[in-house]
């Protein structure tokens, strides 16, 4: 199930089922403490920044191309290491984990990409139930949960079509569904509606603010004014290696000229 | 899902290359299985003249009937000696017309087959034990010569030892043949698998587990290979062996063997072992988090 703690290396404090820990309630999913990454030493992306989610938020990731925002998700599932300063994840520091321990993070982080990353030659339902069969769940439980994921996404019935075939905002579906299936607490969308049409990419966002009032903490990357602009929600631009974090969206004049001064 | 089903869905797309990847590995241990096959009919031959335990007591061309008993006599009292049969000229020269002498040799006189006496020593003697014995009856009167075919066995011995050799050699190029052969298909299914590779481990799959059916792709690679080469080699061998009619088989004293089922099942698990271990290794050096 979620957050089996197979290796015993990594222990998420929230998880239904999991051992439940009240202190954590209270305390962020994810603070970034002071992270420094530069892939070249004379160009660092990330110079110092700083920033607390809280359990269950919404939040805008934006800011140039280039400004390290993919990066900063890769830093989150430990697809990249830090530099110096301290990712904390469900109290546990993603900086420190061993490599035997990295799968156990992933397992409570849902991921979603500009590119989909599906397997196209695979039906709809084997790209989905990946989450579930890399936990070794009983197959009736896996089908039974990929059907009520795909449901969700909008495309029950759809199951058996390879994944190839469908269009791209449906492409994105699945591996939204993907992402959610295995009941994440937290969700990351890296430029999830670059490659569809601004119609697709409201739906999709739409979808991920389903997700979110299910509960689930959702981080959403994206360089496309127009979504920031839709629901007034917090955004954290990524600006020369740090962060300036607007709560109330760009909207609010008041932060927008707070933004100015910053 | 099993590994196995998981590398069934992984493999079945890719079935050309598996498929090619098979043949390569069988056309290698094609080639180790003959020279197995080799050695194994060379050992079965010499078994066979090692453990006759027979020796051949040739008469004088003087020596009367009566002499001949007298020694017969002799023989049956020498411990040592099971048996002891008398083969008159007559019967030696029927005994080899019967394998096809030929028309050269049928026209030879009776007289040209020296009469011998064949005799079994007790259970199966060892060279040492057969020399002494050979010795004891060679100082014996109206005994001409005797043969123990330990010579036979010395240089089938020898033989057997070059072609152990070589089938180790052989042995040696035809892993490394598998091992590269597996490993640059695994590379190559990687390539093409990338996809499915980047996403288990995004949603938390552990190495070994994304490593897990690329190993069993390997290892039944492996052995389906090595299960081809059998197969291969026991066509060939129903062939030849059709045409071998005997003569061929009692001109040796042993009729020609297949490979025993140990070295069989044996084959079979060193291809899938080799298989599983080129896929490892070469998995190991491409899959790090
Ligand atoms: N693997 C890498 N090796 C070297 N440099 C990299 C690597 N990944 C990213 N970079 C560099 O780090 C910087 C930040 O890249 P990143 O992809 O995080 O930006 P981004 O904010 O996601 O941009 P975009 O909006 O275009 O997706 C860029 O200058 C990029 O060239
Ligand atoms: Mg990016």
């Amino acid at each position: 199930m979620e957050g089996v703690d197979e290796s015993g290396t990594f222990r998420p404090m929230l998880r239904a089922g999991a051992r439940f820990d009240p202190s954590a309630a209270n305390k962020p999913i994810l603070v970034f403490q002071d992270v420094h990454k530069a892939y070249k030493a004379d160009a660092p992306v990330l110079r110092g920044m700083n920033l607390g989610i809280e359990r269950g938020e919404f939040v805008f990731f934006t800011g140039p191309s280039g400004a390290g925002k993919s990066t900063l998700l890769r830093l989150l599932y430990a697809e990249e290491s830090l530099d110096s300063g301290r990712i904390l994840f469900m109290g546990r520091e993603v900086g420190r984990l061993t490599p035997e321990a990295i799968p156990f993070l992933r397992r409570n982080i849902g991921v979603v990409f500009q590119d989909f990353k599906l397997v196209e030659n695979w039906s709809v339902t084997e790209n989905v139930a990946l989450p579930l069969e890399v936990l070794g769940l009983p197959a009736r439980l896996i089908r039974q949960r990929t059907g009520e994921a795909l449901e969700r996404v909008g495309l029950g019935g759809r199951g058996n079509d390879l994944a190839g075939t469908l269009s791209g905002g449906e492409q994105q579906r699945v591996a939204i569904a993907r992402a959610i299936v295995g009941e994440p607490a937290l969700v990351l969308a890296d430029e999830p509606t670059g490659n569809l049409d601004p119609q697709l990419a409201v739906d999709i966002l739409g979808l991920f603010e389903d997700i979110h009032d299910t509960g689930v903490t959702v981080i959403f990357a994206t360089h496309d004014r127009s979504l920031l602009d839709i629901r007034p929600r917090r955004v954290v631009i990524l600006q020369d290696g740090k962060t300036i974090d607007a709560p109330n969206g760009l909207e609010d004049p008041e932060e927008l000229d707070q933004l100015q001064v910053a | 899902m099993k590994s196995w089903e998981r590398a069934w869905r992984g493999g079945k797309n890719d079935w050309r290359l598996h498929m090619l990847s098979v043949f390569s590995v069988a056309v290698a241990f094609v080639c180790l299985a003959a020279a197995l096959l080799v050695v194994v009919n060379i050992d079965s031959v010499r078994n066979r003249w090692a453990s006759t335990g027979r020796i051949s007591v040739f008469l004088k061309a003087t020596a009367s009937p009566d002499q001949a008993q007298k020694l017969e006599t002799a023989l049956r009292a020498t411990p040592g000696v099971a048996d002891v049969n008398f083969v008159s000229s007559r019967d030696a020269r029927a005994d080899i017309m019967k394998n096809g002498g030929g028309d050269l040799l049928a026209k030879l006189p009776d007289a040209a087959f020296p009469a011998s006496l064949e005799l079994k020593t007790v259970g199966d003697p060892t060279g040492e034990e057969l020399k002494t014995l050979a010795a004891r009856v060679e100082s014996l009167p109206a005994v001409e010569s005797i043969e123990t075919y330990s010579g036979w066995t010395q240089k089938l011995g020898n033989l057997l030892t070059g072609g152990v050799t070589a089938a180790v050699l052989l042995a040696l190029v035809v892993f490394g043949a598998v091992v590269s052969v597996v490993g640059s298909t695994m590379r190559l299914t990687l390539q093409r698998r990338r996809i499915e590779v980047e996403v288990l481990k995004l949603v938390g799959a552990t190495d070994a587990y994304v490593r897990r059916p690329f190993v069993v792709e390997g290892a039944a690679q492996g052995a389906l290979g090595a299960s081809l080469a059998i197969a291969l080699l026991g066509v060939l061998y129903a062939i030849v062996t059709q045409r071998l009619d005997g003569e061929l088989a009692l001109l040796v004293g042993a009729s020609p063997t297949f490979l025993p089922w140990t070295f069989v099942l044996g084959t079979v698990a060193t291809g899938a072992a080799l298989g599983a271990s080129a896929a490892y290794v070469s998995l190991r050096r491409l899959l790090v988090v």
